[in-house]
């Protein structure tokens, strides 16, 4: 029955979606308000399909309904309700449903917020959101459908345990968002040029969109480290794995985009660029999807792979060259109207942000594909680890950086002497000394990389050059941190005091005055200091990261960098879907005691296995009894899916790891603020409780996460309702239907 | 700089973790497969063998792809210097664009003369300046 109302109200909103696409494009050639009208109906009949099918989909999931595959595969009856829930994109056909629903709904948006204005635009609009809809609705009609289902199940095999945790339930939802959001802009820049509108229209009707995307995005990728570094347990958060890269090229793209669009504004220049850049956004984003969805490079998000892969090549081909031909048409409608004055200016420095971002986009999908290239040139496969990203991508970001620093300060049109001066002096010798003092701090070692790349760029040796060059990058990026804080503090400084002597106002008065006026300025510093604390965190985590790995007996001792950690003892337990092994430890920090501590290592038997689920449902009952019984069950598991592991292999068991984290943030130890001890238990002995620990002290690092609350502070600023904004936006329209008229 | 690595370390810091996880060496991965990889790898080292010969034997039972970079040689150059030389094209892209846009602006024009402010200037210095309020 279910799965009848999904096959329905899907097909339903397939033909709704292409009736869009079709009606909206006739009334562009048929003139008729009524064709148009229809196909904006049309978006909204396809969402009330969608939230039907998601609806079916999520009481099928709630309800048990293992004749769904969707159902079957990603839950099971003892998975917790809000798993059940999640696992609606737990599936790839799920996933590319939630993709339809977020499309549909900020279509309907989009037209319901459009209905009495950009009416020469709007109908390319639908046209292209009604064409982007329909494919996805082609894919989860006839390719991955979520209502294929089978005979009823007596049980589901359950969501992936790494997926269990909880943001599961809100990182997909939050980077789809940002990926689907960038379709509005796309859809208004395509339309633009086909409707022949080229002016500022179709970026200032859409800036919200585009923040909204790009904040999406952002965060999506914050949470996503997130989850890696708490889930994983290697310590780190970001590997260059291809789907956390597919997540960053669309956001590398996009705040490029939302950069080079300030000089079309101000001074109707790169007017073909931005277009380029909202479509390479747009299809970077399909990209992703594809990418995280397809399993086309083996990763760890790939957990669904299916045969979506053509489908997906040929969507984005069409819409590559199709949008590329139609820029190419309408070049002539795109001259850029003002030219440069001066490489010390403004409009040079968003240039050069602009290399950057392209450029890291360009080398990660470079790299990221690499792999398919080669195998399809070489018949070689080759794998692209981390060391491979960072030899381009840390000086590109260095560079960034620097950039971020300059960009806001610098003139317009023509730096003088006196604006730099005005501007940089302070901030400029601020980043040095900090410079200077992290290399003083390094002392005898620092002296030593010197020397060696001396060495070594006498002798041409480009590799030990570089090798020792990478001992100066985090003095670099702590130096330039502090060059851009302080443009930041500088600015914010003199619009207070601005406005203090012209008003009289308080301190605080004044700052919320000045942000109020203009959002989108003062919001964007917010996100440059956001994104310097990110900087900070990462290049801190990374060069001064200590790490130990230790046998250690319960009631033995571990020591690393100040830290002491006694191993206390161990329990056992086996429920919902795992047995643990928890282990019990104390942490003391520069001899104070810091607190304690419980890290534990999972294994979730392969309950396709008879014996396995007998002897787990039998540990379960045990619980609450005679606690040596309990215990004795347990130990019974592990032993038997050892002995399985013989012969059956690795499958009888997931192994997983719940990490212990003690984060400083006393002010009794300022050094370690930010700081993690971070404890792994890569394997517990049962028996004996003799347990391998890996400890990570990883210093500075939740700067990296408080840089990612003040970016989610920064454009949340920035995509409040600008009155100002809507101002200028009036004044294009009114200037555009006047030129129309 | 840290003291120089042992055989182990090198090995296990060249060698992927196959387990399907992130794409990361043996020595950083966490995970259960990754542990069994190490004591394989430290019981070669132990027996004498070299960082580079252990490597090898990967590489013949498994393939190329069992390093977590590929050898900087042959077809894999162009993923090592791609991205460098892209960065060199990137730049001088954009030092010809710049020129470009140099030539034929108003500065130019104007052999070094500043040109009288227009109306629309001075409406937008006002604006400027509004701003900054």
């Amino acid at each position: 029955m279910i799965a009848t109302v999904g096959h329905f109200a899907l097909f339903l909103a397939l033909v709704a979606a292409a009736w869009a696409a079709v009606s909206s494009w006739l009334s562009t050639v048929a003139s008729g308000r009524g064709l148009a009208r229809s196909g904006e109906r049309g978006i909204y009949a396809a969402l009330a399909g969608i939230v039907i099918a998601v609806s079916a989909l999520e009481i099928a999931l709630v309800t048990d309904d293992f004749r769904l595959d969707a159902v079957y595969h990603y839950s099971s009856a003892a998975q917790a309700l809000p798993y059940k829930i999640g696992a609606l994109w737990g599936s790839q056909a799920g996933s590319l449903l939630l993709w339809s629903f977020l499309l549909a709904g900020m279509a309907a948006i989009t037209v319901a917020t459009n209905r009495t204005k950009n009416r020469a635009l709007m109908p390319w609009v639908v046209t292209v959101l009604g064409l982007v809809m329909t494919f996805f609705l082609i894919l989860v009609n006839f390719v991955a459908s979520p209502f294929a289902s089978g005979p009823m199940r007596p049980d589901g095999v359950g969501l992936n345990p790494q997926l269990k945790n909880y943001w599961m339930m809100i990182h997909p939802p939050t980077l789809y968002l940002g990926y689907v959001g960038f379709t509005v802009p796309f859809a208004f820049a395509i339309a633009s040029l086909a409707a022949r509108r080229t002016g500022d229209i179709w970026f200032r009707t859409t800036r919200r969109w585009t923040i909204f995307a790009w904040f999406f995005l952002g965060t999506g990728i914050l949470m996503g480290s997130y989850w890696a570094y708490i889930e994983l347990g290697w310590g780190g958060y970001w590997a260059w794995d291809p789907v956390e890269n597919a997540s960053l090229m669309p956001w590398l793209t996009g705040t490029a985009f939302l950069h080079s669009v300030m000089i079309q504004e101000k001074k109707r220049m790169m007017k073909v660029w931005n277009v380029t850049l909202i479509l390479l956004t747009f299809c970077l984003s399909i990209f992703g999807t594809f990418l995280t969805r397809s399993g086309i490079i083996s990763s760890v998000h790939s957990f669904a792979t299916s045969d979506i892969g053509p489908a997906f090549a040929w969507f984005l081909a069409i819409v590559f060259v199709g949008s590329l031909t139609l820029l190419i048409l309408r070049l002539p409608d795109l001259p850029a109207e003002a030219r440069l004055e001066s490489v010390l200016s403004r409009e040079a420095s968003f240039l050069f942000n602009n290399m950057v971002l392209v450029g890291i986009a360009a080398t990660v999908l470079f790299l990221t594909t690499f792999p398919l290239i080669s195998e399809a040139a070489t018949g070689r496969k080759v794998t692209m680890g981390p060391p491979i990203f960072n030899i381009v991508n840390v000086p590109w970001a260095l560079v960034l950086l620097f950039l971020i620093g300059v960009g806001p300060l610098i003139a317009w049109r023509k730096a003088t002497a006196e604006n730099l001066r005005r501007n940089f002096l302070v901030p400029g010798l601020a980043g040095l000394w900090v410079f200077l003092l992290f290399v003083v701090l390094e002392g005898r070692s620092a002296a030593k990389d010197l020397a060696a790349m001396g060495r070594s760029a006498l002798s041409f040796d480009a590799a030990t050059f570089l090798d020792h060059l990478k001992a100066f990058y985090p003095p670099i990026c702590f130096g330039l941190a502090a060059f851009v804080l302080t443009t930041v503090a500088v600015e914010f400084a003199r619009g207070v005091g601005v406005r203090r002597r012209q008003h009289g106002e308080g301190v605080l008065l004044a700052l919320a005055r000045l942000v109020e006026r203009n959002r989108r300025r003062w919001g964007g510093y917010v996100v440059h200091v956001g994104v310097v604390i990110v900087f900070v965190g990462i290049a801190a985590s990374s060069a001064y990261r200590k790490e130990t790995v230790q046998l250690v007996d319960p009631g033995g001792t571990l020591q690393i960098d100040g830290y002491a950690m006694t191993y206390d003892g161990f329990r056992l337990e086996a429920v919902d879907d795992h047995v643990g092994a928890i282990t019990e430890l104390s942490v003391w920090q520069d001899g104070r005691f810091a607190g304690r501590l419980e890290a534990s290592q999972r294994w979730h038997p392969n309950m396709l296995y008879p014996e396995l689920r007998t002897a787990f449902h039998d540990a379960v009952a045990a619980k609450g009894g005679d606690p040596a019984a309990y215990r004795a069950r347990i130990q019974g598991i592990f032993a038997l899916i050892a002995r399985l592991e013989r012969t059956a292999g690795r499958e009888v068991k997931t192994p997983s790891t719940e990490v212990a984290i003690h984060k400083s943030f006393s002010p009794a130890a300022p050094q370690r603020f930010g700081e993690d001890f971070y404890v792994t238990p890569l394997g517990v002995d049962p028996i004996s409780g003799r347990a391998n620990f890996r400890v990570f002290v990883n210093p500075m690092v939740n700067f990296l996460w408080l840089g990612g609350l003040v970016f989610v502070l920064g454009a949340s600023i920035c995509i409040l309702p600008d009155s100002r904004e809507r101002r200028r936006l009036e004044a294009s329209m009114a200037l555009e239907d006047r030129a129309a008229a | 700089m840290a003291a120089k690595d042992t055989a182990y370390e090198q090995a296990a810091r060249a060698i992927l973790c196959d387990c399907g996880c992130h794409p990361q060496s043996v020595l950083e991965c966490a995970c259960s497969h990754a542990q069994e990889m190490r004591e394989a790898i430290a019981a070669e080292a132990a027996a004498g063998k070299s960082a580079e010969a252990i490597v090898a034997g990967y590489v013949a039972r498994s393939g190329e792809s069992i390093l977590v970079v590929p050898k900087a040689e042959g077809f894999n150059l162009l993923a090592w210097l791609g991205p460098g030389v892209g960065l060199l094209v990137a730049i001088a892209g954009v030092i010809v664009l710049l020129r470009r846009w140099r030539r034929g602006s108003p500065a130019d024009a104007g052999a070094g003369s500043a040109p009288a402010a227009t109306d629309a200037d001075l409406a937008r210095l006002r604006r400027a300046i509004d701003e900054l309020r």
